[in-house]
């Protein structure tokens, strides 16, 4: 963090990136790739079941398949149609460049070459996306920081929080990261899960035939927002969630403290009172004495 | 060959519980030096012993539930973490009920992950699963059967483990598993928090004070198999052999598993011996080594590829780190000879 970033009588406590391990829901995608890379290249090298790849159309289809059925197993699961067309992409990619450079015959090689060198490719983009965040924890703020090519920032001020979401997954025990999601008055952090379902009926054997969708929806709010503005798989997770928490608590005001300040207010007004009833006395005495001075004179 | 009424009616079940629980008997001690190996690695490698506990703790909670679930208590309130797993049930049920809960919490954990790994083998073993008939129902005879069954299933499996070839998908996902399974087969657990010492000498204790103060579950347990025995000789079937055998196959399945799990903890403990660059060598020998003798073997074709391969790895990985030992720590290395310390003494 820069020095001209720092407020006035501001301190850094922590700063901090998100653990290697904590992208793992896109990390684990390119570990697909190449998975399904060496296991196509098994079948259709080395397996039993070689002599059926003797088309290679059918290899083409075999590859195809198996990426945009995990693509969008996985898109379903996770709610982001997002990874769809990425396996698209790779899948139209992959076909165009057999079609184009003439690989057709060699489409046994080529293809899981191919998958392995874009999964390699995810990973460092994965690499590249995850050393763009950053984590300032300062005794007044937390300022989150992100973006590879359009640069997100959020500033957030300890008094602001209402709330701390954390969370810890099975490989987050185990390495000791996690994600801590201050959640802000403006509600700031919070996300909305959505549950759709739907149903159609068909009536009629020949001619005639009824089609109705029933569906129904359903949202629940949820923590949940982008990676840069939250405190996304950092570590050691316990250490930093104890630091924000003590650091939220410290700029809550207590009932106690509240009672203090009315307190203070009260002797404040009554010292103020006390002052102009000064004022006025002193004023009083002065035209008294004036008085006097000129009964005298 | 004749039998004795007294033999076929009171020795003749026993056999093959005598089988069974020797072969239980030798996991326990094998449970019990892989948890001697991981304490000793447990400050270094606190990541590791983490992943360990939670693979033992997903199949004892899973156990615990799958008990609750088959004896109708239902379960209110369900946790896997790393450090403890929390099942509770819904209804307080006693009697068989209870007594059946326990029993799946006592043996599942033993039992369930090599169940799993028993279901991938079915898919990759050609002809291991097969029960020899009985002839007469003796002691020795039911003795002999297990152990034919033993052995066939035995034979099967090291054939399989000693011709498993990495490069083919479905040998090296089971693998994999089997490792991973190998490091959780154990009811405890290892860290930094001293939950409740669970060891061998807990387990046996928990079995005399079963004996000694709930003689009721034994007597159930020998009932019920006294009365399959009588049953499988009235229909002239194999079935109570063949039962206990599928223990003794579960059992050979987790003794071998942990046999490798005690591997792979040995070469993560030389990691830490090893200083400087050449700390990861071991894990990283085997892998290499193998992949560059398969893909030699592919340029030039000889017999028996994945044996020799796998043969050929073994020793250079075990050469190369008593090697990296020697040169680079002091391990294997006497300022003199052995024979001089003797003779001083």
């Amino acid at each position: 963090m820069d020095q001209d970033e720092i407020l006035e009588n501001e301190s850094v406590e922590k700063i901090l990136s998100p653990h290697p391990l904590s992208f793992m829901g896109l990390q684990s995608l390119c570990i697909f790739l190449i998975v399904w890379g060496l296991l196509v290249a098994w079948l259709v090298n080395f397996s039993d079941f070689r002599s059926y790849f003797i088309n290679p159309i059918l290899i083409i289809v075999v590859w195809a398949f198996g990426l945009l059925l995990v693509g969008v197993i996985a898109s379903l699961l996770t709610v982001l149609w997002r990874i769809f067309f990425i396996y698209c992409a790779i899948v139209g990619s992959g076909i165009g460049i057999v079609f184009w450079l003439g690989y057709l015959n060699d489409s046994g090689v080529f293809l899981p070459v191919f998958t392995v060198v874009i999964s390699i490719i995810g990973f460092l983009l994965v690499e590249c996306f995850r050393r763009s965040h950053k984590y300032v924890i300062s005794n007044q703020r937390i300022i989150f920081k992100g973006g590879v090519v359009v640069k997100e920032e959020r500033t957030l001020r300890y008094d602001k929080i209402s709330d701390i979401n954390s969370k810890q997954g099975v490989l987050g025990q185990i390495f000791g990261f996690g994600t801590i999601i201050p959640i802000s008055q403006s509600g700031f952090g919070l996300g909305a899960d959505t549950s759709f379902a739907a149903g159609g009926v068909q009536a009629g054997k020949k001619r005639l035939k009824i089609l109705g969708i029933f569906g129904g929806g359903r949202e629940v709010q949820t923590p949940r927002t982008r990676s840069y503005y939250e405190l996304h798989g950092i570590f050691p997770y316990k250490e930093v969630k104890k630091i924000v928490e003590n650091l939220v608590q410290g700029s809550v005001i207590t009932t106690y403290q509240q009672e203090q300040v009315k307190f203070q207010e009260e002797q404040v007004d009554l010292q103020k009172e006390m002052r102009d009833l000064l004022k006025k006395q002193g004023t009083l005495n002065r035209s008294l004495n004036n008085k006097e001075e000129d009964i005298e004179s | 060959m004749s039998a004795s009424p007294l033999d076929i009616i009171v020795f003749a079940p026993l056999a093959p519980i005598f089988g069974m629980l020797l072969f239980w008997f030798i996991q326990l001690l094998f449970i019990e030096s892989q948890k001697y190996m991981l304490s000793g690695i447990s400050k270094e490698h606190e990541p590791f012993i983490r992943f360990t506990n939670f693979i033992g703790i997903f199949f004892q909670t899973v156990c615990h539930a799958l008990g609750y679930t088959v004896t109708k208590h239902g379960i209110s309130e369900f946790y896997i973490g790393v450090h403890y797993g929390k099942v509770a049930p819904k209804k307080n049920k006693t009697g068989l009920f209870e007594w059946l809960s326990n029993g799946f919490l006592f043996l599942g954990p033993f039992f369930i992950p090599s169940f799993l790994l028993l279901i991938c083998l079915f898919f990759l073993l050609n002809n291991g699963f097969i029960f020899y008939p009985l002839e007469s129902y003796t002691f020795s005879e039911n003795m002999i059967v297990f152990g034919n069954n033993i052995f066939h299933f035995s034979y099967s499996f090291f054939s399989f483990l000693a011709t498993i070839d990495f490069m083919h998908p479905g040998h090296f996902g089971f693998f994999i598993m089997f490792i991973l399974l190998g490091l959780g087969i154990r009811p405890s657990y290892i860290g930094e928090k001293t939950v409740k010492k669970v060891d061998i000498f807990y387990d046996l204790k928990n079995i005399r004070y079963k004996l000694l103060h709930k003689p009721l579950y034994i007597v159930f347990f020998l009932l019920s198999a006294y009365i399959f025995s009588y049953l499988s000789v009235l229909f002239n079937l194999n079935w109570y052999v063949g039962l206990f055998s599928l223990f003794g196959w579960l059992s050979i399945i987790a003794i071998t598993a942990l046999f490798f799990a005690h591997i792979f903890i040995f070469l993560i403990k030389v990691t830490d011996l090893i200083p400087g660059t050449f700390r990861y060598i071991s894990l990283m020998l085997f892998p290499v080594s193998y992949v560059i003798l398969r893909i030699l073997f592919f340029l030039v074709p000889i017999p028996y590829i994945t044996t020799i391969s796998l043969l050929l790895s073994i020793i250079i990985t075990s050469g190369l780190i008593i090697l990296f030992l020697h040169s680079l720590t002091n391990t294997f290395k006497f300022s003199e000879p052995m024979k001089s310390h003797k003779k001083s003494k």
